[in-house]
């Protein structure tokens, strides 16, 4: 009466090869094109394969004229900033909120939960006249600024996993003379790793990506991050194809590597936490 | 022993608090601020009062950009709830190599979106494109008022396909098989199980889906800009954020930009309660699944 399964498991692999076709083909287009000279990319079918493939695009991309070295050390800069003052601050929150009593705890809770609601369009214009007040424009701590003091959604995270710690396990380390620092440091987080590991590609991902709040507030080469400089680029070559995509691949392949290397973690917290 | 606690809650607090102080809670004083002034970004400030707001009200762009991103929404959100819910079917039904499905489908999610919207640009090139040279036509895809935003759409589509299919995966996985096999033996068939038992239970899946979904997608901006540049042809694809940003930037109207930036604001919290309600009336989400 029923359909036999091995036909619908057939449909159902047709259905999830077509899903991952279409989702992998412009990342090989891009790549595709890539590794494709002007001339062969004009000459030749748009689909084919490059023949031969050259790296010559990626040459001129990292050449004087282009210079995308400084814009992937300017973005490494700054997520590596963001990252450790994130994780440090967050840690220091979460451990306040989850473990000590003090008033004012469940309002400023609510507070920072409220803040979650603030979209980044509306933020803009105002830290940009904040920024631009202090003479602070086009600098390396404009960009790092307004991220470092700890995130109110990593604090949420962190502070859910830190009531689940056993207080025994707080309360001996208090036993041996630690300060709450030592207890943070010695107990709390070597416990917490996976949550902490989770919160750190979710970190690096988020800012790596980062676009609007670098295209606002800098200006020039200097402290151009690399999506920035790859929209200029697109934007000032526009119709030259073969070294835009050169461009897209530097700025998408290191996250598609860290995150085929740490996915199952990337996939887990995705649906622990819902990130972004 | 408490007082010791609330000075060491509070030093441990203190960096954080700044943080939250200056740069989430400040700038909603400071953009109320901005929209009763006129600024060009680097001259002086000027009190103008209210003109900024009657300058919007009768500037019909930021209208259109409110209607633009409704639409917007209108068709990402539905798109991406039916196919992420139908790729989370597929991958539940527990065959081989569903797993390595699963992560290739999130592989846009993760990438910057104004990196892959330079990617779609290409592809949807009218002459050298990859799309218009795979199907032998030459369509204005992203340059034609009529497709730019349905194109823009599909774009972001395609990105979070994947996203939202591993929050359907969970919640499948929650469901527990005693039910399915019950209705089986019932003599269910697998759409009356369907509607009738896996639907109802992905109720709390679908709600998270739909509400983070209407909130981000709400605030669209970095695909949009690289797809189609300074609001598309005849502005048909000038999203919210994007109006607010060349409104500050490219004409320097800061203190009109602040006027759409707190009504932007006052929308997305005003939707983000109103579901919220919806949601707790209905249905609990628990993050720990």
């Amino acid at each position: 009466m029923t359909v036999p399964r091995i036909l619908r498991n057939g449909a159902a692999y047709l259905l999830l090869v077509l899903g991952a076709v279409l989702t992998l083909a412009p990342f090989l287009l891009s790549l595709m094109t890539a590794l494709k000279t002007p001339l062969q990319f004009a000459s030749q079918q748009v689909l084919a394969p490059p023949a031969p493939p050259t790296v010559a695009n990626f040459g001129e991309l990292f050449g004087g004229r282009y210079d995308f070295v400084s814009p992937i050390v300017v973005t490494a800069q700054v997520v590596a900033v963001i990252l450790i003052g994130q994780l440090l601050f967050s840690v220091f929150a979460a451990y306040a909120f989850a473990r000590l009593r003090f008033p004012g705890r469940d309002a400023l809770f609510w507070v920072y939960l409220a803040t979650l609601m603030v979209p980044q369009a509306v933020t803009i214009i105002p830290l940009y006249a904040v920024f631009a007040d202090l003479g602070l424009r086009n600098t390396f701590w404009a960009l790092v600024l307004p991220q470092l003091f700890g995130s109110p959604y990593a604090i949420f995270l962190l502070r859910e996993y830190f009531r689940t710690i056993p207080a025994d396990l707080l309360d001996a380390a208090k036993l041996d003379g630690a300060g709450t620092l030592r207890t943070v440091a010695h107990v709390v987080v070597p416990i917490s790793r996976p949550i902490l590991a989770t919160l750190a590609i979710i970190t690096v991902v988020t800012h790596w990506n980062s676009f609007l709040w670098p295209l606002v507030i800098t200006t020039g080469r200097q402290w151009q991050v690399l999506t920035v400089a790859t929209a200029s680029l697109q934007s000032q070559y526009n119709g030259n194809w073969t070294i835009v995509m050169a461009a897209t691949t530097v700025a998408i392949l290191p996250l598609l590597v860290l995150f085929l290397a740490f996915q199952r973690h990337v996939i887990r917290s995705i649906t622990l936490t819902g990130f972004r | 022993m408490r007082s010791r606690d609330t000075r060491t809650a509070y030093l441990l607090l203190a960096p954080s608090l700044f943080g939250v102080a200056a740069f989430l809670v400040l700038p909603i004083l400071v953009v109320v601020w901005l929209a009763l002034q006129r600024w060009d970004l680097i001259g002086p400030r000027t009190f103008v009062g209210l003109d900024n707001v009657v300058a919007v009200a009768q500037d019909g762009r930021f209208a259109r950009s409110l209607l633009v991103t409704a639409v917007f929404v209108a068709i990402v959100i539905p798109a991406q709830t039916v196919l992420g819910l139908g790729a989370a079917l597929l991958l539940n039904r527990g065959l081989r190599g569903s797993a390595v499905f699963r992560v290739l489908y999130v592989l846009p999610w993760i990438c910057a979106p104004l990196a892959l919207g330079v990617v779609w640009r290409w592809i949807l090139a009218p002459t050298d494109g990859a799309l218009n040279a795979l199907i032998g036509h030459r369509i204005e895809w992203l340059s034609d008022p009529v497709l730019a935003l349905p194109s823009v759409a599909a774009v972001t589509v395609w990105t979070q396909v994947g996203y939202v299919a591993l929050f359907f995966v969970a919640g499948l996985r929650a469901i527990p098989s005693t039910l399915l096999e019950a209705a089986l033996l019932d003599g269910a068939g697998p759409w009356q199980t369907f509607r009738l038992i896996t639907l109802p239970l992905l109720r709390p899946t679908l709600f998270f889906v739909l509400v983070t979904g209407v909130i981000s997608t709400f605030q669209v901006f970095d695909s949009v800009y690289a797809l189609t540049p300074k609001g598309g042809p005849q502005g048909v694809t000038d999203v919210v954020a994007g109006r607010i940003y060349y409104e500050a930037f490219e004409s320097r109207a800061v203190g009109q930009a602040a006027v759409m930036a707190v009504v932007l604001f006052v929308l997305l919290v005003a939707i983000t309660l109103v579901q919220q309600r919806w949601f707790s009336r209905r249905t609990t989400y628990d993050l720990s699944t």
